[in-house]
C-alpha cells in the first residue's frame, strides 16, 4: 500500500487562486509555490530521518547506473575491461541472419548469403586480421602501462605512524559560518569532503542546503550515520571519480586535502572542477604551512606525503583550473605576538622584530578560500 | 524588396526546427518579404519547400539577410561564414559535448564541431535570435554583438482536440490506477533519463508501488538508452518503464493526457518544447531547474533545485495527491502558453528581422 505523506493543510488556505497576470497574483503564486517546495523539502527530511530512505541510498543508485555506462565513465578507465571489449568486437560474423517475416524472404536471404559467401569471407578475413593486429598492439600498451604503474608504486612515500594520521575533528569552528554563507544560494547538491561527524552537514542542512558528505574513516562517520545523515565511507578523490560531470552545485574541501601528494592534488582539482556545474562554488579550508609545521611532530613533518599550501598558492591553482577566487578569509588559532609596551627599552626595535616574526611565521593558522567555477 | 532567406541543416517534417522554419518562412512572406529556405538536406515530403544551399549564390542579392537555424553542425555554417550578406543566427542551442563523452564518440565529435561553428558564427553575425535568455547568454558570451530573445514558433493552438482516444484507452487499460510519470524528449544523456528511473524507483518504494514511467522520444544515443533500460531492469522496475517512439500527433497527445505528472529532469535544455505540450495537455509539471527550463516554465510547474530521487518523488507525490496544487499548476500553464502564442511570436520575428533588413513593414 502506498504510504501517504503529511497533507498540505498547513498551506495558506485562503491564498488567492491566480486568475490574471497582475503582479500581485504573480507574487501570490510564487509565494504559494515556495511554500509547497518548503513542505516537499520537509517531507524528504522526514523520510530520511525515519529510515525510509537510508543514508547513502541515493548515492548507491547513482553508482549502480554507472555500472551500465561505458567503461570510460566509471572513474578511471579500466584498461583490461576495455581491452576485453576490443577483443570481443574484433570478431566479425559472416553468418548474416536470414530470418524473415515472409516465408520467401528467408529463402531469398539464405540464397544471397550463400551466393556472397566467397566474397564476404575474403573481405572479412582481412578485417579480422586488422582488428586482431590492433588488439595485440593494445595488449602490449596495457602491459607496458601496468609495468609503469607498478614501478611508480614502489616510489611511494613511507606510511606515517598510524597515530599521526589526521582525522577530521568534531566539526568546523570559525569557518562554518563563512562556508554556509558561500553555499547558501547553491541549488544543486553540495559535497563535503572529510565530513567527519557531520557537524558541517548539520549546519548546511539548517541553512536549507542539500549537502552530503564523504570521509575515508568509517569510525569518525558513525555519529553522522547515527543521525541519518547522507554520508559515505570513501575518500574524496575516489568519490569524485564516480560523480557525473557538472552534477554538483558545491564542494567543500578540507582535512586530507592538506596531505595530498602533488599529483593527487592535481587530480583532485581536475575532478572538483569537472564535477562542479559552471557557476558552482568551491570552499577550501586549510591550515597554513607555518601553523601545520608548528602543530605536528618532526616525524610527520618529515614523512608527510604532502604539505599544506599557502592561501595564495591555492588561489593560483584554482585560477588555473577555471575558478574565480575571492579574497581568502583567515582564522583559527592566532599565534600573533603582541607588541611590547612603548615604555619598554628598545620597544621600536623589538616590535619591528615581532612584526617580522608575525609576518613570516605566526598569525592565524587557518584560512578559507571560496572560489566559483567560471568555465 | 526585403528578403530574409533561411538556412537550415536539415528540413524535416514533424520536427521542431523544421516546423519553426516553415512557419517563419510563411510569416515573413505574409508581410510581403521574399523568403526562401536553403538546406543541406530535406526530407522527401519537404523537397519542394527548399533548395540546396549551394544554389543560393546564383540567386543572391547584396541586401539579403541570411537567417541560420542553428542547432547542429553542418557544412552550411562554413558556407555562411564565407558570405558577405548580413547574417542572423536563430540559435536553438547545441548540447555541450561533455554530456556525450564516453557514450558515443561520433555524437561527441559532432556536437563539439557544432559548438565550434557557433563560436565562429557568433561574432560574424549582426544579430543573434535565441529562443531563451539562456541561449542568448551563450551567444553573447561567444561574441555575438547583439541578441534578442524570441521563442520558437510552435503551433500550440491547434491539436488539443486531436487526442487519439483509442490510444488513450489502451494506455489506461494497461496501467489501471497506477500513477503515471511522463517525460517526452529524445533519449540522450543530457536528458538524464537515469534520474527519472531513480525517481520512479523511490516513488514506488515510498508512495505508489505500482507507479509507471512513460518515456516518449527517439533513441538518439543507443548505448545510453540501453544503459537506462538495463538500469531499470536491475532496479526491478523494468516492466514499469514504458518507451513510446514514432508516435503520431494524436498518440502523443494521448500519452500526455494519460499521464498524471510530466517530469523533466534534463540537465541541459535550450528551451524545452515538451513543457509547452504538457501545459497544453493540462498535465501538471515537475521539472529540474536547469538550462532554460526555469524560464520556459515560469510558475507553471514545480521547479526543483535538485534531481535527487527523494525530492523528485516527494514532489510528484505532492502534485499527484494535492488536487488544488495540480489545478493551480495547470491554470498557470494555460496562462503561460499565451506568452508563446504563434501570432505574438510571428510579430516579434518580423519586428526583429525588420530592423536588420531595414524594412518598415510590420505585421498587421
Amino acid at each position: 500500500m502506498p504510504t501517504s505523506s503529511p497533507t498540505p493543510s498547513s498551506l495558506t488556505p485562503d491564498a488567492p487562486v491566480p486568475d490574471g497576470g497582475a503582479a500581485a497574483d504573480t507574487a501570490a503564486r510564487v509565494r504559494y509555490l515556495d511554500e509547497v517546495m518548503a513542505e516537499i523539502d520537509a517531507e524528504v527530511r522526514r523520510r530520511r530521518a525515519s529510515g525510509d530512505l537510508p543514508a547513502g541510498l541515493e548515492a548507491e543508485l547513482d553508482e549502480l547506473f554507472l555500472e551500465f555506462s561505458p567503461v570510460g565513465l566509471q572513474g578511471r578507465a579500466r584498461l583490461r575491461e576495455t581491452l576485453s571489449l576490443v577483443d570481443g568486437s574484433a570478431y566479425v560474423d559472416i553468418a548474416v541472419p536470414t530470418a524473415s517475416n515472409k516465408a520467401v524472404g528467408s529463402y531469398v536471404k539464405r540464397l544471397i548469403r550463400k551466393g556472397l559467401g566467397w566474397y564476404m569471407n575474403f573481405v572479412v578475413a582481412q578485417i579480422v586480421k586488422f582488428a586482431w593486429s590492433v588488439s595485440r598492439m593494445f595488449h602490449v600498451v596495457v602491459d607496458h602501462i601496468e609495468d609503469l604503474e607498478a614501478a611508480v608504486e614502489t616510489h611511494r612515500s613511507p606510511d606515517l605512524p598510524a597515530d599521526t594520521v589526521p582525522v577530521a575533528g568534531p566539526g568546523p569552528a570559525w569557518w562554518a559560518a563563512a562556508a554556509v554563507e558561500a553555499l547558501r544560494d547553491v541549488h544543486d547538491r553540495v559535497l563535503v569532503a572529510d565530513c567527519g561527524d557531520g557537524a558541517l552537514l548539520d549546519t548546511l542542512a539548517a541553512a536549507g542546503v542539500d549537502a552530503y558528505g564523504v570521509d575515508p574513516s568509517d569510525l569518525v562517520l558513525e555519529p553522522a550515520l547515527a543521525r541519518g545523515l547522507d554520508v559515505r565511507a570513501e575518500g574524496i578523490v575516489a568519490h569524485l571519480d564516480v560523480v557525473a560531470a557538472e552534477a554538483l552545485g558545491g564542494v567543500v574541501l578540507t582535512g586530507s586535502l592538506q596531505w595530498l601528494r602533488p599529483n593527487e592534488r592535481e587530480r583532485l582539482l581536475d575532478l572538483a572542477a569537472s564535477r562542479l556545474a559552471v557557476g558552482g562554488t568551491l570552499v577550501l579550508h586549510s591550515t597554513t604551512p607555518e601553523g601545520w609545521a608548528a602543530s605536528v611532530t618532526p616525524v610527520v613533518r618529515d614523512l608527510a606525503p604532502g604539505r599544506p599550501l599557502h592561501a595564495e598558492t591555492w588561489a593560483h591553482l584554482l585560477g588555473s583550473h577555471g575558478f574565480a577566487v575571492a579574497q581568502p578569509v583567515r582564522g583559527g588559532a592566532d599565534h600573533t605576538l603582541a607588541h611590547v609596551g612603548a615604555d619598554a627599552s628598545d620597544a621600536a626595535t623589538v616590535n619591528a622584530a615581532i612584526d617580522a616574526l608575525n609576518d613570516l611565521l605566526l598569525g592565524p593558522t587557518e584560512y578559507l578560500v571560496v572560489a566559483t567555477r567560471e568555465r | 524588396m526585403t528578403a530574409v532567406h533561411q538556412f537550415v541543416p536539415a528540413l524535416l517534417p514533424r520536427d521542431a526546427t523544421g516546423d519553426h522554419t516553415l512557419a517563419l518562412r510563411d510569416a515573413l512572406r505574409s508581410v510581403g518579404w521574399e523568403s526562401d529556405i536553403y538546406v543541406e538536406a530535406a526530407h522527401d515530403e519537404l523537397q519542394h519547400e527548399a533548395a540546396y544551399f549551394e544554389e543560393y549564390p546564383s540567386r543572391a542579392h547584396p541586401d539579403d539577410v541570411l537567417l541560420y537555424q542553428l542547432g547542429t553542425s553542418s557544412p552550411v555554417a562554413d558556407f555562411l561564414l564565407g558570405r558577405d550578406e548580413s547574417l542572423v543566427l536563430d540559435y536553438h542551442n547545441v548540447t555541450p559535448e561533455s554530456f556525450y563523452a564516453g557514450w558515443e564518440e561520433h555524437t561527441t565529435a559532432k556536437v563539439a564541431l557544432a559548438r565550434r561553428q557557433v563560436a565562429a558564427l557568433a561574432p560574424r553575425a549582426v544579430l543573434g535570435i535565441a529562443d531563451s535568455a539562456f541561449n542568448a547568454d551563450e551567444l553573447a558570451a561567444l561574441g555575438c554583438p547583439a541578441t534578442e530573445v524570441v521563442p520558437i514558433l510552435v503551433d500550440l493552438e491547434t491539436g488539443s482536440d486531436m487526442v487519439d482516444r483509442a490510444e488513450r484507452d489502451r494506455l489506461a487499460a494497461r496501467h489501471g490506477d497506477a500513477t503515471v510519470l511522463l517525460f517526452v524528449g529524445r533519449i540522450s544523456p543530457n536528458k538524464s533519463h537515469e534520474d527519472l528511473v531513480e525517481a520512479l524507483w523511490v516513488y514506488r518504494r515510498l508512495y505508489d508501488p505500482s507507479a509507471r514511467l512513460h518515456l516518449v522520444g527517439p533513441t538518439v544515443t543507443p548505448d545510453y538508452a540501453a544503459a537506462v533500460f538495463a538500469f531499470a531492469d536491475e532496479l526491478g522496475v523494468g516492466d514499469a518503464v514504458v518507451h513510446g517512439e514514432g508516435l503520431t500527433a494524436g498518440e502523443l497527445a494521448a500519452w500526455y493526457e494519460d499521464a498524471d505528472v510530466f517530469v523533466c529532469l534534463s540537465r541541459h535544455e535550450g528551451f524545452c518544447i515538451p513543457l509547452l505540450e504538457a501545459m497544453r495537455a493540462g498535465t501538471p509539471i515537475v521539472a529540474l531547474d536547469a538550462g532554460a527550463v526555469g524560464e520556459t516554465l515560469a510558475d507553471a510547474g514545480l521547479l526543483l533545485p535538485t534531481a535527487r530521487p527523494a525530492t523528485v518523488a516527494a514532489a510528484v507525490d505532492r502534485v499527484h495527491r494535492d488536487q488544488e496544487l495540480a489545478e493551480r499548476l495547470v491554470a498557470s500553464g494555460h496562462r503561460r502558453l499565451g506568452d508563446f502564442a504563434p501570432a505574438r511570436t510571428r510579430a516579434r520575428f518580423v519586428e526583429v528581422l525588420g530592423r536588420v533588413a531595414g524594412a518598415d513593414r510590420v505585421v498587421a
